[in-house]
């Protein structure tokens, strides 16, 4: 009877420390989305719950009308889309080739690819700036897709998952007489949907949210993506009047809609995540 | 019957064909090289290149051999910068993946009803922007009206200056990373708990083991190459660190540089300061160090054993 009521206790207890954590971790995401509706005098008032004097979208149309916000939004989902675009048909071809093909080279080939996911670009960012002014791509909407066109990491998750496609099904395309590259189109990618789903996903996302390189290559309010657009407004302003609820109102709007998209796809994301993690 | 009609196919197929076959592999794999190449390897080369001159992106470079590297080793701000990144990487170690072990275990329980919906709220900071969260976090941490500090002003007590203090600053952005990045690393041991085979819980009840012996004897040890991977994730993470501190501290890693990482001190000597040598010597002694990080993940990727 006691160790019963011990074991009750156990799962209550359970429950209030995830359900709590939860919360608390959703917190500041709550907050940023009831400010977007506040003046900023009213995000500093104490405490946060208390609702705004008047409910409005005033905030967001000032990002309309104060800021070049739609440029800015613009900016970042064609990045993001373009290089997602690029990143899925390079990742996946190369990932073919590592996948299903023996040729010479291949392993040094492979620990190099292995070898530059490990190296954060970071460390390459000032001779790759000067790359990028050398060649006049700064400003240009090339430096924020071709450097990123095929990353080592795709390359990998996509390798992962061709290796689960029986090669019976591309021996047989083969003796239909497919070019490798029908193979390739008309085999491999319907059948790697999922693993497609997954790399979109994570590209997609981390093109969106980067930041410190769009920070370093653009320049001019109508060509910069939507983070650096949103440090901008706090940095061109002045210390007192700092627009802190019209920049809510834009940090909704460039963290809300990916939230949503992976409450969506969750379970691609986390097995993107995951695949190397496991075994790779 | 597979392998004679594979046979038969390749003998059907004329020596062009076989050329395809030989060559396509190459041409898939040709995009990743160029770019890695002209993007990657050349920066990389300029950047020990650049490391040993002096220059400001406009006038002639001057080389200066390894003076660069002297300053850099004996530039007080650039020790102040890796202690800090230091901190931040021993902070996550010490904080953050023991908190997201636990936690995945928590998440992993039979017994928790609706685990989905508590998964999902951990795992947004994963994908919520670092400069729309900084700035919320901006606002929370502010002196006179910021919610942390909202018990101690209740309380009639001295309010915390969370972003002007050299200590709290660096406790701010500690906060700030564990928000961020305990989802993240939960994800991967929730995946590494799948791994544990159910029977060895099972036997270990029979036995009589409690919760606890059950977590440090089956659960951690059954778990160690993926504390391993993320232990080695996290330092990388770590030393990547900028965002959060560009925005809280806008752009200073103040005060007085309290709360500088090392990619900020490059980002502000190179790209602030212009002094484009200088920073490819900083990223070039990162580079080094990220590279011995790198080799020990390699090796727990199994990169370097034969592949069968």
């Amino acid at each position: 009877m006691g160790e019963r009521f011990g074991q009750r206790l156990g799962v209550v207890a359970l429950h209030v420390v995830v359900i709590s954590g939860a919360l608390l971790t959703v917190a500041p995401i709550a907050f940023m989305i009831y400010s977007s509706f506040k003046t900023t005098a009213e995000i500093f008032t104490l405490p946060p719950w208390l609702p705004p004097a008047e409910w409005s979208f005033k905030n967001y149309e000032e990002l309309l009308t104060k800021w070049p916000f739609p440029y800015w939004y613009i900016n970042s989902l064609i990045y993001a889309g373009v290089v997602t675009v690029f990143v899925l048909f390079f990742c996946s071809l190369a990932g073919f080739a590592f996948a299903k093909y023996h040729f010479r080279a291949k392993n040094v080939l492979f620990i190099i690819l292995i070898g530059s996911t490990m190296i954060p670009f970071q460390l390459i960012l000032i001779p790759l700036f000067v790359l990028m002014s050398r060649i006049d791509w700064v400003n240009h909407p090339a430096s924020m897709i071709v450097p990123w066109m095929a990353p080592a990491f795709g390359i990998f998750l996509m390798r992962q998952y061709i290796q689960a496609v029986p090669t019976e099904l591309m021996e047989s395309a083969r003796i239909d007489g497919a070019s490798e590259f029908r193979i390739y189109a008309q085999v491999i990618v319907p059948l790697v949907r999922p693993g497609l789903t997954t790399l979109a996903i994570l590209t997609f996302l981390g093109s969106w949210n980067s930041f410190i390189w769009p920070l370093m290559v653009l320049r001019g309010n109508r060509v910069i993506t939507l983070p650096v657009g949103i440090a901008t407004m706090r940095s061109q302003a002045t210390a007192s009047q700092i627009p802190y609820g019209e920049m809510m109102a834009a940090a909704t709007m460039v963290s809300v809609p990916v939230i949503l998209l992976f409450l969506m796809l969750q379970r691609y994301f986390i097995s993107g995540l995951t695949i190397g993690a496991v075994k790779g | 019957m597979v392998q004679a009609a594979l046979t038969r196919g390749r003998e059907a197929r004329a020596g062009g064909d076989f050329q395809q076959h030989k060559l396509a592999p190459y041409a898939f794999i040709s995009p990743f090289y160029v770019l890695f190449a002209f993007f990657f390897l050349a920066p990389s080369l300029i950047a020990l290149v650049l490391s040993m001159f002096r220059w400001d992106g406009i006038n002639d470079p001057r080389f200066v051999l390894a003076r660069n590297y002297g300053r850099l080793l004996s530039d007080k701000v650039f020790a102040q910068a890796a202690t800090n990144t230091a901190i931040y990487a021993i902070a996550s170690l010490l904080i953050v993946l023991p908190l997201a072990l636990v936690l995945a275990v928590l998440l992993n329980a039979k017994s928790l009803r609706f685990s989905n919906v508590w998964r999902a709220m951990y795992f947004t900071p994963v994908v919520t922007s670092t400069v729309a969260i900084s700035l919320v976090f901006q606002i929370l941490y502010s002196r006179d009206t910021g919610l942390l500090n909202a018990p101690l002003i209740y309380l009639g007590l001295e309010p915390i200056y969370w972003l002007g203090d050299r200590s709290w600053v660096k406790v701010a952005i500690i906060i700030l990373i564990i928000w961020r990045s305990t989802g993240l690393l939960t994800i991967y041991f929730l995946a590494g708990l799948q791994s544990i085979p159910e029977e060895l819980y099972e036997a270990a009840s029979i036995d009589g083991a409690s919760m606890l012996q059950k977590f440090f004897r089956i659960t951690v040890p059954m778990l160690r190459p993926i504390i391993l991977f993320v232990s080695i994730i996290v330092l990388l993470s770590s030393i990547q660190i900028f965002d959060e501190i560009q925005i809280l501290t806008n752009g200073s890693g103040g005060p007085a540089n309290s709360s500088m990482s090392v990619v900020h001190y490059l980002y502000e000597r190179g790209y602030t300061r212009l002094r484009l040598g200088f920073a490819s010597a900083v990223g070039t002694v990162l580079f080094a160090t990220v590279f011995i990080l790198s080799l020990l993940q390699l090796q727990w990727y199994g990169v370097f054993r034969k592949e069968d």
